[in-house]
Protein backbone atom coordinates (compact mmCIF):
# COMPACT_ATOMS: atom_id res chain seq x y z
CA UNK A 1 0.00 0.00 0.00
CA UNK A 2 2.92 2.16 1.26
CA UNK A 3 4.47 1.30 -2.20
CA UNK A 4 1.92 2.37 -3.95
CA UNK A 5 1.80 5.86 -3.09
CA UNK A 6 5.32 6.00 -3.31
CA UNK A 7 5.31 5.17 -7.53
CA UNK A 8 2.27 7.79 -7.51
CA UNK A 9 4.69 10.62 -6.22
CA UNK A 10 7.20 9.50 -7.98
CA UNK A 11 5.06 9.41 -11.21
CA UNK A 12 3.85 13.00 -10.44
CA UNK A 13 6.92 14.10 -9.94
CA UNK A 14 8.24 13.65 -13.76
CA UNK A 15 5.03 15.26 -14.54
CA UNK A 16 5.81 18.22 -13.25
CA UNK A 17 9.38 18.17 -14.27
CA UNK A 18 8.10 17.65 -18.19
CA UNK A 19 5.28 20.01 -17.56
CA UNK A 20 8.07 22.88 -16.43
CA UNK A 21 10.55 21.42 -19.53
CA UNK A 22 8.13 22.21 -21.66
CA UNK A 23 7.30 25.41 -20.49
CA UNK A 24 10.61 26.79 -20.08
CA UNK A 25 12.27 28.50 -22.90
CA UNK A 26 15.44 30.34 -22.95
CA UNK A 27 13.35 33.67 -23.01
CA UNK A 28 11.53 32.44 -20.07
CA UNK A 29 13.38 30.71 -18.07
CA UNK A 30 11.20 30.31 -15.21
CA UNK A 31 7.20 29.19 -14.06
CA UNK A 32 4.97 29.41 -11.34
CA UNK A 33 3.58 26.66 -8.95
CA UNK A 34 -0.18 28.37 -10.42
CA UNK A 35 1.04 27.95 -14.31
CA UNK A 36 2.33 24.33 -13.80
CA UNK A 37 -1.25 23.53 -12.39
CA UNK A 38 -3.32 24.71 -14.80
CA UNK A 39 -1.44 22.81 -17.05
CA UNK A 40 -1.56 19.60 -15.33
CA UNK A 41 -5.11 19.93 -14.52
CA UNK A 42 -6.10 19.88 -17.89
CA UNK A 43 -4.97 15.87 -17.80
CA UNK A 44 -5.66 15.09 -14.65
CA UNK A 45 -7.65 16.06 -11.32
CA UNK A 46 -4.93 17.39 -9.23
CA UNK A 47 -5.18 19.61 -6.27
CA UNK A 48 -2.88 22.74 -6.15
CA UNK A 49 -1.20 22.16 -2.76
CA UNK A 50 -0.25 19.09 -4.01
CA UNK A 51 1.78 20.56 -7.09
CA UNK A 52 3.51 22.96 -4.79
CA UNK A 53 4.16 20.49 -2.29
CA UNK A 54 5.74 18.18 -5.00
CA UNK A 55 7.81 21.54 -6.27
CA UNK A 56 9.19 21.92 -3.27
CA UNK A 57 10.35 18.31 -3.05
CA UNK A 58 12.28 18.81 -6.65
CA UNK A 59 13.76 22.20 -5.13
CA UNK A 60 15.39 20.15 -2.23
CA UNK A 61 15.93 17.48 -4.50
CA UNK A 62 18.18 20.24 -7.07
CA UNK A 63 16.43 19.25 -9.64
CA UNK A 64 14.86 22.45 -9.75
CA UNK A 65 15.81 25.83 -8.58
CA UNK A 66 13.18 28.66 -7.15
CA UNK A 67 13.78 32.63 -5.91
CA UNK A 68 11.23 34.43 -4.49
CA UNK A 69 8.78 36.75 -6.81
CA UNK A 70 6.39 38.52 -4.38
CA UNK A 71 4.69 36.39 -2.65
CA UNK A 72 4.81 33.20 -4.23
CA UNK A 73 8.11 31.15 -5.48
CA UNK A 74 9.45 30.96 -8.75
CA UNK A 75 10.65 28.03 -10.32
CA UNK A 76 13.23 26.71 -12.97
CA UNK A 77 14.68 23.36 -14.12
CA UNK A 78 18.48 23.26 -13.14
CA UNK A 79 18.79 21.58 -16.34
CA UNK A 80 17.36 20.05 -19.54
CA UNK A 81 16.40 16.60 -19.65
CA UNK A 82 19.45 15.79 -21.84
CA UNK A 83 21.78 17.55 -19.27
CA UNK A 84 20.18 15.66 -16.45
CA UNK A 85 20.97 12.22 -18.03
CA UNK A 86 24.08 13.29 -18.80
CA UNK A 87 24.60 14.20 -15.16
CA UNK A 88 23.17 10.33 -13.99
CA UNK A 89 25.48 8.81 -16.40
CA UNK A 90 28.62 10.27 -15.31
CA UNK A 91 27.88 10.10 -11.54
CA UNK A 92 26.76 6.10 -12.50
CA UNK A 93 30.03 5.76 -13.77
CA UNK A 94 31.95 7.53 -11.55
CA UNK A 95 31.07 5.34 -8.64
CA UNK A 96 32.82 2.55 -10.00
CA UNK A 97 36.22 4.43 -8.65
CA UNK A 98 35.36 5.26 -5.48
CA UNK A 99 35.85 2.55 -2.95
CA UNK A 100 33.00 2.93 -0.19
CA UNK A 101 30.05 3.57 -3.14
CA UNK A 102 30.97 0.91 -5.43
CA UNK A 103 28.38 -1.14 -3.40
CA UNK A 104 25.88 1.60 -4.19
CA UNK A 105 25.39 0.57 -7.51
CA UNK A 106 26.49 -3.20 -9.20
CA UNK A 107 27.40 -2.62 -12.91
CA UNK A 108 27.55 -5.07 -15.38
CA UNK A 109 30.89 -4.35 -16.88
CA UNK A 110 33.57 -3.35 -14.11
CA UNK A 111 36.88 -1.72 -15.24
CA UNK A 112 37.98 -3.43 -18.70
CA UNK A 113 40.90 -0.89 -19.99
CA UNK A 114 40.71 -0.12 -23.73
CA UNK A 115 44.06 -2.06 -24.11
CA UNK A 116 42.12 -5.26 -22.94
CA UNK A 117 39.65 -5.28 -25.77
CA UNK A 118 41.66 -6.76 -28.39
CA UNK A 119 42.17 -9.86 -25.36
CA UNK A 120 38.74 -9.98 -24.59
CA UNK A 121 37.62 -10.83 -28.38
CA UNK A 122 40.77 -13.60 -28.13
CA UNK A 123 38.59 -15.16 -25.21
CA UNK A 124 35.42 -14.45 -27.09
CA UNK A 125 36.69 -16.14 -29.87
CA UNK A 126 37.66 -19.20 -28.05
CA UNK A 127 34.44 -19.77 -26.34
CA UNK A 128 32.56 -19.40 -29.69
CA UNK A 129 34.99 -22.39 -30.96
CA UNK A 130 34.56 -24.60 -28.22
CA UNK A 131 30.70 -24.00 -27.85
CA UNK A 132 30.15 -24.62 -32.32
CA UNK A 133 32.37 -27.77 -31.48
CA UNK A 134 31.03 -28.96 -28.46
CA UNK A 135 27.32 -28.72 -29.75
CA UNK A 136 28.38 -29.60 -33.11
CA UNK A 137 24.89 -30.72 -34.79
CA UNK A 138 22.83 -27.84 -33.08
CA UNK A 139 24.15 -24.95 -34.95
CA UNK A 140 23.05 -22.46 -32.26
CA UNK A 141 26.55 -21.27 -31.19
CA UNK A 142 27.44 -19.12 -33.95
CA UNK A 143 25.77 -16.60 -36.07
CA UNK A 144 28.75 -13.78 -37.01
CA UNK B 1 45.50 -11.20 12.72
CA UNK B 2 46.84 -14.06 10.05
CA UNK B 3 43.57 -14.39 8.88
CA UNK B 4 42.78 -10.52 7.93
CA UNK B 5 46.08 -9.61 6.72
CA UNK B 6 48.00 -12.17 4.96
CA UNK B 7 45.67 -14.59 4.65
CA UNK B 8 43.51 -12.82 2.52
CA UNK B 9 45.98 -11.27 0.38
CA UNK B 10 47.15 -15.28 0.05
CA UNK B 11 43.64 -16.69 -0.78
CA UNK B 12 43.69 -13.64 -3.49
CA UNK B 13 45.74 -15.50 -5.32
CA UNK B 14 44.44 -18.70 -5.76
CA UNK B 15 42.39 -18.06 -8.73
CA UNK B 16 41.05 -21.84 -8.65
CA UNK B 17 38.44 -20.77 -6.20
CA UNK B 18 37.18 -18.76 -8.62
CA UNK B 19 35.15 -21.79 -10.25
CA UNK B 20 33.53 -22.86 -7.13
CA UNK B 21 32.28 -18.81 -6.59
CA UNK B 22 29.20 -19.70 -4.14
CA UNK B 23 32.24 -21.87 -2.08
CA UNK B 24 34.50 -19.38 -2.41
CA UNK B 25 32.41 -16.59 -1.39
CA UNK B 26 31.53 -18.28 1.72
CA UNK B 27 34.93 -19.06 2.83
CA UNK B 28 35.96 -15.81 2.43
CA UNK B 29 33.06 -14.70 4.57
CA UNK B 30 34.32 -16.89 7.00
CA UNK B 31 37.91 -16.00 6.92
CA UNK B 32 36.72 -12.12 7.31
CA UNK B 33 34.14 -13.30 10.42
CA UNK B 34 36.83 -15.76 12.17
CA UNK B 35 39.63 -12.73 11.75
CA UNK B 36 37.13 -10.29 13.37
CA UNK B 37 36.39 -12.71 16.34
CA UNK B 38 39.73 -14.16 16.95
CA UNK B 39 40.86 -10.16 17.59
CA UNK B 40 37.83 -9.47 19.64
CA UNK B 41 38.66 -12.70 21.36
CA UNK B 42 42.17 -10.86 21.47
CA UNK B 43 42.13 -9.19 24.61
CA UNK B 44 39.90 -10.77 26.90
CA UNK B 45 41.56 -14.20 26.23
CA UNK B 46 44.83 -12.56 27.08
CA UNK B 47 43.80 -11.08 30.24
CA UNK B 48 42.08 -14.43 31.04
CA UNK B 49 45.58 -15.98 30.49
CA UNK B 50 47.27 -14.60 33.40
CA UNK B 51 46.48 -16.48 36.74
CA UNK B 52 43.93 -13.98 39.32
CA UNK B 53 44.81 -11.34 36.96
CA UNK B 54 43.72 -7.97 38.63
CA UNK B 55 40.23 -6.46 38.20
CA UNK B 56 41.06 -3.16 35.75
CA UNK B 57 43.24 -5.57 33.72
CA UNK B 58 40.05 -7.90 33.24
CA UNK B 59 38.38 -4.15 32.41
CA UNK B 60 40.91 -3.11 30.05
CA UNK B 61 40.67 -6.26 28.36
CA UNK B 62 36.42 -6.13 27.70
CA UNK B 63 36.92 -1.94 26.93
CA UNK B 64 39.40 -2.80 24.05
CA UNK B 65 36.81 -5.56 22.62
CA UNK B 66 34.14 -3.17 23.25
CA UNK B 67 36.32 -0.31 21.39
CA UNK B 68 36.10 -2.96 18.30
CA UNK B 69 32.67 -3.46 18.24
CA UNK B 70 32.05 0.14 18.40
CA UNK B 71 34.33 0.63 15.36
CA UNK B 72 33.09 -2.21 13.53
CA UNK B 73 29.45 -0.88 14.19
CA UNK B 74 30.34 2.29 13.87
CA UNK B 75 31.78 1.77 10.27
CA UNK B 76 28.84 -0.43 9.35
CA UNK B 77 26.55 2.84 9.90
CA UNK B 78 28.85 5.20 7.97
CA UNK B 79 28.96 3.03 5.07
CA UNK B 80 25.71 1.57 4.88
CA UNK B 81 23.93 5.01 5.22
CA UNK B 82 26.58 6.17 2.30
CA UNK B 83 25.34 3.45 0.37
CA UNK B 84 21.44 3.76 0.46
CA UNK B 85 21.71 7.67 0.12
CA UNK B 86 23.43 7.04 -2.99
CA UNK B 87 21.45 4.45 -4.12
CA UNK B 88 18.28 6.38 -3.15
CA UNK B 89 19.19 9.56 -5.08
CA UNK B 90 20.29 7.75 -8.07
CA UNK B 91 16.81 5.62 -7.81
CA UNK B 92 14.69 9.18 -8.01
CA UNK B 93 16.75 11.07 -10.63
CA UNK B 94 16.75 7.67 -12.70
CA UNK B 95 12.86 7.21 -12.15
CA UNK B 96 12.58 11.01 -13.14
CA UNK B 97 14.65 10.89 -16.60
CA UNK B 98 14.15 7.18 -17.43
CA UNK B 99 11.77 5.87 -19.84
CA UNK B 100 9.69 2.55 -19.02
CA UNK B 101 11.88 -0.40 -21.21
CA UNK B 102 9.87 -2.71 -23.03
CA UNK B 103 7.50 -4.41 -20.87
CA UNK B 104 8.67 -7.74 -21.60
CA UNK B 105 12.13 -6.71 -20.08
CA UNK B 106 10.22 -5.99 -16.98
CA UNK B 107 8.75 -3.40 -14.84
CA UNK B 108 12.15 -2.57 -12.72
CA UNK B 109 13.79 -1.81 -15.78
CA UNK B 110 14.60 1.96 -16.82
CA UNK B 111 16.24 3.32 -20.24
CA UNK B 112 17.85 6.34 -20.12
CA UNK B 113 18.81 8.31 -22.91
CA UNK B 114 22.05 8.55 -23.76
CA UNK B 115 24.40 6.90 -26.23
CA UNK B 116 26.73 5.38 -24.10
CA UNK B 117 26.39 1.56 -23.60
CA UNK B 118 25.99 0.79 -20.00
CA UNK B 119 24.15 -0.89 -18.33
CA UNK B 120 23.52 -1.64 -13.98
CA UNK B 121 21.37 -2.23 -11.41
CA UNK B 122 20.67 -0.48 -8.42
CA UNK B 123 20.05 -3.19 -5.41
CA UNK B 124 17.59 -2.64 -2.41
CA UNK B 125 13.97 -2.95 -1.77
CA UNK B 126 12.75 -0.80 -4.81
CA UNK B 127 15.36 -1.98 -7.16
CA UNK B 128 15.87 -1.08 -10.29
CA UNK B 129 17.89 -2.23 -13.65
CA UNK B 130 19.34 0.57 -15.79
CA UNK B 131 19.98 0.63 -19.38
CA UNK B 132 21.01 3.16 -21.83
CA UNK B 133 19.61 3.60 -25.07
CA UNK B 134 23.25 2.92 -26.41
CA UNK B 135 23.67 -0.30 -24.71
CA UNK B 136 19.70 -1.51 -26.19
CA UNK B 137 21.28 -0.50 -29.37
CA UNK B 138 24.02 -2.20 -29.55
CA UNK B 139 22.95 -5.53 -27.62
CA UNK B 140 21.24 -8.04 -29.78
CA UNK B 141 18.09 -9.77 -28.43
CA UNK B 142 19.64 -12.75 -26.98
CA UNK B 143 22.46 -10.81 -25.47
CA UNK B 144 20.21 -8.17 -24.08
CA UNK B 145 19.00 -11.67 -22.10
CA UNK B 146 22.45 -12.52 -20.73
CA UNK B 147 22.95 -9.05 -19.00
CA UNK B 148 19.45 -8.43 -17.90
CA UNK B 149 19.71 -12.41 -16.40
CA UNK B 150 22.69 -11.12 -14.69
CA UNK B 151 21.86 -8.07 -13.21
CA UNK B 152 18.69 -9.60 -11.97
CA UNK B 153 20.80 -12.26 -10.17
CA UNK B 154 22.18 -9.61 -8.24
CA UNK B 155 19.47 -8.38 -7.31
CA UNK B 156 17.50 -11.72 -6.15
CA UNK B 157 20.54 -12.83 -3.88
CA UNK B 158 21.29 -9.85 -3.08
CA UNK B 159 24.93 -9.34 -3.43
CA UNK B 160 25.17 -6.13 -2.57
CA UNK B 161 24.79 -7.14 0.87
CA UNK B 162 27.81 -9.34 0.85
CA UNK B 163 29.79 -6.71 -1.31
CA UNK B 164 28.14 -4.24 1.92
CA UNK B 165 29.61 -6.79 4.45
CA UNK B 166 33.05 -6.90 3.38
CA UNK B 167 33.18 -3.07 2.24
CA UNK B 168 32.49 -2.73 6.13
CA UNK B 169 35.42 -5.30 7.58
CA UNK B 170 37.74 -3.48 5.19
CA UNK B 171 37.11 -0.05 6.46
CA UNK B 172 37.01 -1.15 9.72
CA UNK B 173 40.60 -2.48 10.18
CA UNK B 174 43.40 -0.90 10.81
CA UNK B 175 44.93 0.46 7.02
CA UNK B 176 48.41 -2.02 7.72
CA UNK B 177 46.23 -4.49 7.90
CA UNK B 178 43.57 -4.14 4.78
CA UNK B 179 43.93 -6.01 2.18
CA UNK B 180 42.25 -4.26 -0.83
CA UNK B 181 43.19 -7.20 -3.25
CA UNK B 182 40.51 -9.17 -1.19
CA UNK B 183 37.71 -6.98 -1.81
CA UNK B 184 38.63 -6.61 -4.97
CA UNK B 185 38.39 -10.78 -5.33
CA UNK B 186 35.12 -11.03 -3.49
CA UNK B 187 33.80 -8.14 -6.04
CA UNK B 188 35.00 -10.67 -9.22
CA UNK B 189 33.31 -13.74 -7.13
CA UNK B 190 29.86 -11.60 -7.01
CA UNK B 191 30.43 -11.33 -10.44
CA UNK B 192 30.92 -14.90 -11.37
CA UNK B 193 28.04 -15.74 -9.67
CA UNK B 194 26.12 -13.79 -11.46
CA UNK B 195 27.85 -14.68 -14.68
CA UNK B 196 27.22 -18.31 -13.62
CA UNK B 197 23.14 -17.34 -13.53
CA UNK B 198 22.77 -15.36 -16.82
CA UNK B 199 24.62 -18.62 -18.61
CA UNK B 200 22.29 -20.95 -17.43
CA UNK B 201 19.25 -18.54 -18.60
CA UNK B 202 20.99 -17.12 -21.93
CA UNK B 203 24.19 -19.56 -22.49
CA UNK B 204 27.75 -18.86 -22.88
CA UNK B 205 28.28 -17.50 -25.72
CA UNK B 206 25.74 -14.56 -25.83
CA UNK B 207 27.25 -13.87 -22.32
CA UNK B 208 30.65 -13.52 -23.30
CA UNK B 209 29.56 -11.21 -26.79
CA UNK B 210 27.75 -8.88 -24.48
CA UNK B 211 30.80 -8.57 -22.22
CA UNK B 212 32.86 -7.97 -25.54
CA UNK B 213 29.95 -5.34 -26.92
CA UNK B 214 29.88 -3.41 -23.60
CA UNK B 215 33.42 -3.14 -23.19
CA UNK B 216 33.81 -2.29 -26.76
CA UNK B 217 31.21 0.51 -26.10
CA UNK B 218 33.07 1.91 -23.32
CA UNK B 219 35.98 2.60 -25.19
CA UNK B 220 35.34 2.98 -29.53
CA UNK B 221 38.78 3.41 -30.28
CA UNK B 222 40.72 0.79 -29.57
CA UNK B 223 43.37 3.49 -28.19
CA UNK B 224 46.57 1.50 -27.57
CA UNK B 225 48.76 2.52 -24.54
CA UNK B 226 46.00 4.91 -23.63
CA UNK B 227 43.91 3.28 -20.86
CA UNK B 228 46.53 1.94 -19.17
CA UNK B 229 44.26 -0.20 -16.77
CA UNK B 230 44.65 -0.82 -12.74
CA UNK B 231 47.64 -3.01 -13.18
CA UNK B 232 47.05 -6.89 -13.39
CA UNK B 233 44.01 -8.01 -14.98
CA UNK B 234 40.77 -6.36 -14.97
CA UNK B 235 37.69 -8.61 -13.76
CA UNK B 236 36.36 -8.48 -16.82
CA UNK B 237 38.93 -10.13 -19.03
CA UNK B 238 38.73 -12.85 -15.50
CA UNK B 239 35.37 -13.26 -16.29
CA UNK B 240 35.61 -13.88 -19.69
CA UNK B 241 38.35 -16.53 -18.88
CA UNK B 242 36.04 -18.43 -16.17
CA UNK B 243 33.23 -18.00 -18.62
CA UNK B 244 35.02 -21.25 -20.33
CA UNK B 245 35.25 -23.26 -17.63
CA UNK B 246 33.08 -25.71 -15.72
CA UNK B 247 32.16 -25.63 -11.87
CA UNK B 248 34.65 -26.86 -9.50
CA UNK B 249 34.18 -30.59 -8.65
CA UNK B 250 31.99 -31.53 -5.71
CA UNK B 251 35.01 -32.45 -3.41
CA UNK B 252 36.81 -29.49 -3.84
CA UNK B 253 33.61 -27.28 -2.74
CA UNK B 254 32.78 -29.62 0.03
CA UNK B 255 36.89 -29.14 1.45
CA UNK B 256 36.16 -25.40 1.02
CA UNK B 257 32.79 -25.69 2.80
CA UNK B 258 35.01 -27.28 5.46
CA UNK B 259 37.66 -25.21 5.50
CA UNK B 260 35.23 -21.90 6.28
CA UNK B 261 33.36 -23.72 9.28
CA UNK B 262 36.56 -24.36 10.64
CA UNK B 263 37.85 -20.64 10.44
CA UNK B 264 35.01 -18.96 12.29
CA UNK B 265 34.76 -22.09 14.92
CA UNK B 266 38.37 -22.12 15.30
CA UNK B 267 38.75 -18.65 17.47
CA UNK B 268 35.66 -19.45 19.14
CA UNK B 269 36.98 -22.84 20.43
CA UNK B 270 40.17 -21.22 21.74
CA UNK B 271 38.62 -18.26 23.12
CA UNK B 272 36.15 -20.79 25.32
CA UNK B 273 39.31 -22.89 26.16
CA UNK B 274 41.29 -19.88 27.71
CA UNK B 275 38.65 -18.87 29.42
CA UNK B 276 37.47 -22.24 31.05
Amino acid sequence: MARKSINRLGELERAVMETVWAMTTPERRTVSVREVHQALSTGRDIAYTTVMTVMGRLAEGDLLSRQRSGRAYLYAAVGTREELTASTMREQLNTVNAEDRRAAILHFLDDASADEISELKAALAEVEARQAGSIGKDSKGVRR
Amino acid sequence: MLLTGPAQRLMARMHRFRRAPREALLVWQAVSLGGVLAALSLAPASVAGFREAPTWLVWLGLLIAAAMVARLLWSGHTVGSGIRADRRRHRDLVDLLGTHADPVHGTQVRVLAHPTPTAYCLPGLRRRVVLSEGALAALPADELTAVLAHERAHLRARHDLVLEFFTVLHRSAPPWLRAPEALREVRLLIEVLADRAARRTAGEVPLARALVTLARGVHPQEALGAGGGSGGESTTVARMALLAQPTAGFGMRLVMTAFGLVVVAAPVILLVMTLV
